[in-house]
């Protein structure tokens, strides 16, 4: 199977021969990946070099923690690609809805947004106090404020919708 | 006589307490809410007692349910922890009325301490230069608060009477930004405290946050345990604390200073058990009297490991009328030690409290390592307290060793099922001004960032996700082949849907 993986603006052309081998930009390495113990950790022997990650999907791509460093790497198959390929006009027409949803239980302190506002990335969008402390939830890209659930003094759950960016 | 002691807190300091208390052949007391009935000081104290729901407010802070738990159990003293009722004059004056010894200082110099004006006016009275500012007990309104700033002059502080750990804190750079760093302390003053009264102090360009451990008997005896640099803050949250700091390096006049002055604000408060005295520092080297907390520091394992002095024992030994340990002259300072306090926080993503279950826990060990924590695997990180999970320290003969350590320890340290800040510090000790000492308070908000040198190893990044995604993509194959015979439209459906993602 061939991937191409694209991580800080750098693509590379990665296929996976055998489990125990795979191509890199038509450089051959000898690979053995194991995860540990069921969790989303993972060990990767890499002709020899070991290499330890913390690996999770999200809504960006796959957050990759390795030696302190974060990457958001995004993975396409052959298929995924030429499906993208395909879809594209759709996919750049309309976009995803973001929904901000309460990260963990806590107060609404305050919702310096409204309906139809239009935001910018890292605009502030809610504050949570949870832990005693006063967090800042802001937009993760630009788009229209919607749906506003949520108000201040408000407790919520984990999860709760609070808003929707469209 | 202290026999039995009450431990009135919860997390790695319960746990941190426990341990001087069981080496001395202390009996102990745990105390716990709904959420902490699996806790770690729960589960090592000789007795636990339930004080109620998991809210702060309704369990640890609690005065009564305390010495009820106290009462039942048969406790002699209590020891508060730091946070909670540590720094509360009333329950140290309940604590007496009990019959129970307080482990900390007099209830007068709690309340002195505790109020900063009154706090400065001591400091004042020893000699000691304070931070200009407003009075705090003024009670001013936003108004005359304004109006007060243009008197001390931009930078300033916004900061809560009541306060203490950053909270209730903000900055204002110019007259433009001063209302809204007045909504906002106000709000977190009256959230965290219960009282929103606000004052205001100059904020001192490129100063240094560095304390000073105090250790005093009842008999008037004060000594000093030499200084610990706290200048890594975030958002007046200190993070990194180390021992001794490089900003006062080799400079052991001005050492000395510290702690000669750090002692006489002790001394004129009447102060006994352990104490830390907060100063800023400016470029010149000026010394500025902060704040003194009256209490167990989170920070004071890095004076432990440089002195060799047990504080919680200590602190054990005062509470019990006994006389310290040692003079100043046989406190003797050696090596160097850092501690990163370990969060249940998301350094790449605005430090946002994370909360779950701890999958997995293996602890760093090894030359010069210590850890003080309150968790372990299976443990559930609830949304109700402070974020502290667990606090790493290491000891190297010097400076560089121990940063040395540090890294290798974080990079040893397995913690699963929350994110954490270990990413952070790892890039913390990678930055070349903090391995060089060079920085002061505003280091963090202004001049560092997690992301901000381009990550090491993108390719092995790259082969990581992509074996990740790999397998998975082998996996749903595999379960839509098992499927394959009965194939219903709405199957069909699903399957095209996984397709596209």
């Amino acid at each position: 199977m061939k991937y191409t993986t694209s991580v800080n603006g750098i693509t590379y052309q990665i296929e996976i021969n055998s489990t125990h081998q795979i191509t890199v930009d038509g450089e051959v390495f000898s690979v053995d990946f194991e995860s540990v113990s069921h969790q989303p950790l993972y060990s990767l022997l890499l002709d020899g070099g070991s290499h330890e990650a913390y690996i999770e999907v999200d809504e960006d791509g796959w957050q990759v923690l390795h030696h302190g460093d974060r990457y958001t790497v995004t993975v396409a198959d052959e298929r995924t690609q030429r499906l993208a390929q395909l879809g594209g006009m759709q996919a750049a027409a309309g976009g995803r809805e973001f929904l901000l949803k309460a990260p963990m239980p806590g107060l609404v302190v305050s919702v310096p947004v409204a309906n139809g506002q239009p935001v910018e990335k890292g605009d502030l969008l809610l504050v949570l106090e949870s832990m005693k402390m006063q967090n800042e939830l802001r937009a993760p890209r630009a788009g229209t404020v919607q749906r506003v659930r949520a108000q201040s003094g408000q407790s919520v759950e984990q999860n709760t919708l609070l808003l929707v960016i469209a | 006589m202290i026999n039995k002691i009450l431990i009135a807190n919860r997390g790695e300091i319960a746990v941190r307490i426990l341990r001087a208390c069981h080496e001395l052949g202390i009996a102990t007391v745990a105390v716990y809410s709904d959420a902490d009935r699996n806790a770690m000081h729960v589960h090592q104290a000789a007795e636990a007692y339930y004080v109620g729901p998991s809210a702060a407010r309704d369990s640890y802070l609690r005065a009564d349910k305390i010495l009820d738990a106290a009462r039942k159990s048969g406790a002699d003293a209590i020891h508060p922890g730091y946070g909670f009722l540590s720094e509360r004059a009333d329950f140290a004056s309940a604590c007496a009325a009990a019959g129970l010894a307080f482990i900390g200082p007099p209830p007068e110099a709690i309340s002195v301490m505790g109020d900063k004006a009154r706090a400065r006016t001591a400091a004042l009275a020893a000699g000691v230069p304070v931070v200009p500012g407003t009075d705090a007990r003024a009670h001013l309104s936003d108004a005359e608060l304004t109006a007060a700033a243009a008197d001390i002059g931009f930078p300033l502080l916004v900061k809560a009477a009541a306060g203490g750990g950053g909270k209730g804190m903000r900055s204002a750079a110019s007259a433009a930004e001063l209302p809204a760093a007045l909504a906002a302390a106000h709000s977190e003053a009256l959230a965290a405290f219960g009282d929103g009264t606000l004052y205001l102090e100059r904020l001192l360009p490129n100063a240094r946050h560095i304390e000073v451990q105090i250790l005093a008997d009842r008999e008037g005896n004060i000594i000093h345990l030499g200084e610990r640099e706290c200048s890594i803050q975030r958002r007046h949250q200190k993070l990194l604390e180390e021992a001794p700091s490089p900003f006062v390096g080799d400079d052991q006049e001005l050492r000395q200073r510290l702690g000669a002055l750090a002692c006489s604000v002790a001394s004129a408060v009447g102060y006994a058990n352990a104490g830390t005295v907060e100063f800023l520092l400016d470029e010149d080297r000026n010394i500025f009297f902060l704040e003194m907390n009256t209490r167990l520091q989170v920070e004071h394992p890095v004076t432990e490991l440089v002195t060799g002095i047990d504080i919680v024992k200590e602190q054990i030994r005062i509470a019990r009328g006994r006389k310290l340990s040692r003079k100043q002259s046989e406190v003797r300072l050696g090596g160097h030690a850092i501690e990163c306090r370990i969060n249940s926080e998301d350094p790449y993503n605005g430090f946002l409290p994370s909360i779950g279950t701890i999958t997995t826990s293996i602890l760093p060990t090894g030359p010069g390592v210590r850890v003080d924590t309150g968790v372990y695997a299976g443990y559930t990180v609830s949304p109700y307290y402070d974020s502290l999970l667990t606090k790493l320290i290491c000891y190297g003969e010097s400076r560089g060793e121990a940063l040395l350590r540090m890294r290798r320890a974080l990079e040893d340290y397995r913690l699963i099922g929350v994110r954490t800040t270990i990413p952070f510090y790892q890039k913390l000790l990678d930055s070349h001004r903090f391995m060089a000492g060079k920085f002061t308070t505003r280091f963090l908000d202004e001049d560092f960032h997690v992301a901000d040198k381009p990550p090491a190893n993108p390719r092995i990044a790259a082969i990581l996700a992509t074996l990740v995604a790999h397998r998975q993509g082998q996996q749903t194959a595999h379960i839509l082949q098992t499927n394959g015979r009965d194939t219903s439209n709405w199957k069909w459906v699903g399957r095209w849907e996984r397709m596209r993602r």
